[in-house]
């Protein structure tokens, strides 16, 4: 499908982009799930006009003002973006593929690290958090990708051409039923037990899980949450900070002709009311390179 | 790159440690994205350190010797060398600040 205006991220900034983009009559489709927004579950007490709120509540109003601007909303995860010749291509891990003219990177900041014994000590010396850059590394040997969502289903998969043995541990996968099948079909184990300890003296030997068994891997991968979306953003030619934030200008565009940001990607303070702001300015902006306006 | 960054390789790698006092050698790989978010970064601090440390950088697909010898399992790793003697090495993908105040600790 094609649209005016793709939002990566349905939390407050997204939905807001996505009021003030539909509002722009900007043809505009906002993806990702809003239950992973940081606001889902907070607590708001600090937002203009609200004396007290979930964020569920919030969030919920705010899906409703989307769509009641015209926006179409898709609860599934962006795990690819690339773009060509003015337009922007992405798709989700359901298999969705969308196309845009312009791009609302609303995506907020993910948690990466596990906080195990082990993590930290041996992290470059078998731990890792990024498969694709060290895939290579572990050529023939043993690994495990930890977590539950997309980025350890693409990671787990891609791992399988790689390692001699990929460990998929999570707990309950949340990622889509496509990318579990496609992670499994190559031969990833399924492993539910959540880790408890990494083990090695100079390099990682094993992983050891809450259930007391132990995995022997040199190497393992944390890949938590959805895909990371400064690593996709690279792809449109946006360079993060070394803190994985997007740097914006006034406008809210990210550096790149087409491609917006806004939310707790764009640096703290990580609020509400910066969020919707942001997003507000966004997805006005977005709406209007779109229409050539 | 920096016209005070130096392009590595298995052949020139230990002739640079031993000609600078101190150095720091980002390994990398065109595949890797978060390599790329260090260039600038690395370039940067080629300039202001002239003088004072060696910055170079080693392409570990095209250079597996040296990537082999130092146990290389992630990138970006950014070895780091004292008078030739190797120090902590910086894992991952560091805000610019953090790199050079790590640099001027070995000064």
């Amino acid at each position: 499908m094609s649209y005016d205006v793709a939002i990566v991220g349905m939390g407050a900034a997204g939905l807001q982009a996505a009021i003030s983009s539909s509002r722009k009559k900007a043809k505009t489709i906002v993806m990702g799930r809003s239950e992973d927004s940081a606001l889902h579950g907070a607590e708001v007490e600090n937002y203009f006009g609200v004396l007290r709120a979930t964020g569920k509540e919030l969030l919920n109003i705010g899906m409703e003002q989307a769509r009641s601007f015209g926006a179409k909303l898709l609860q599934e995860d962006i795990i690819e973006m690339s773009s060509s010749e003015g337009a922007f291509r992405l798709l989700s891990d359901s298999g969705t593929e969308i196309e845009a003219k312009a791009v609302v990177i609303a995506s907020g900041i993910m948690r990466k690290k596990l906080k195990i014994p082990g993590e930290k000590e041996l992290f470059g010396k078998g731990v890792s958090y990024c498969a694709s850059c060290d895939c290579n590394f572990y050529k023939g040997r043993p690994v495990a990708v930890i977590g539950a969502g997309s980025e350890a289903a693409v990671s787990a998969e891609l791992m399988t051409h790689y390692a001699s043995k990929v460990y998929w541990v999570a707990e309950e996968v949340d990622a889509s039923e496509n990318l579990r099948e496609k992670a499994l079909n190559a031969g990833a184990e399924p492993v539910s037990s959540p880790p408890k300890e990494i083990i090695g003296d100079d390099k990682v030997s094993a992983l050891v899980l809450e259930d007391g068994s132990e995995l022997e891997v040199n190497g393992v991968f944390i890949e938590l949450g959805a895909r990371s979306t400064t690593d996709m953003a690279m792809d449109l030619g946006v360079m993060p900070t070394p803190d994985g934030e997007i740097n914006v200008d006034k406008d809210f565009s990210a550096g790149v002709e087409g491609v917006y940001a806004c939310g707790d990607i764009t640096g703290k303070p990580w609020q509400v009311a910066k969020a919707a702001g942001e997003g507000g300015v966004a997805g006005e902006m977005a709406a209007k390179y779109a229409r050539g306006l | 790159m920096s016209g005070n960054t130096v392009t590595l390789t298995d052949n020139n790698f230990d002739s640079f440690i031993e000609g600078n006092p101190l150095v720091l050698v980002d390994c990398w790989a065109q595949w890797c994205k978060p390599c790329h978010m260090l260039t600038p970064i690395l370039d940067e601090l080629a300039d202001e350190m002239a003088g004072k440390a060696a910055i170079g950088k080693l392409n570990v697909d095209e250079n597996p010797g040296i990537s082999y010898r130092f146990n290389i399992s992630a990138i970006p790793t950014m070895l780091v060398f004292k008078n030739g003697v190797m120090q902590e090495p910086l894992v991952g993908v560091r805000p610019k600040e953090d790199i050079k105040k790590y640099l001027q600790s070995k000064m």
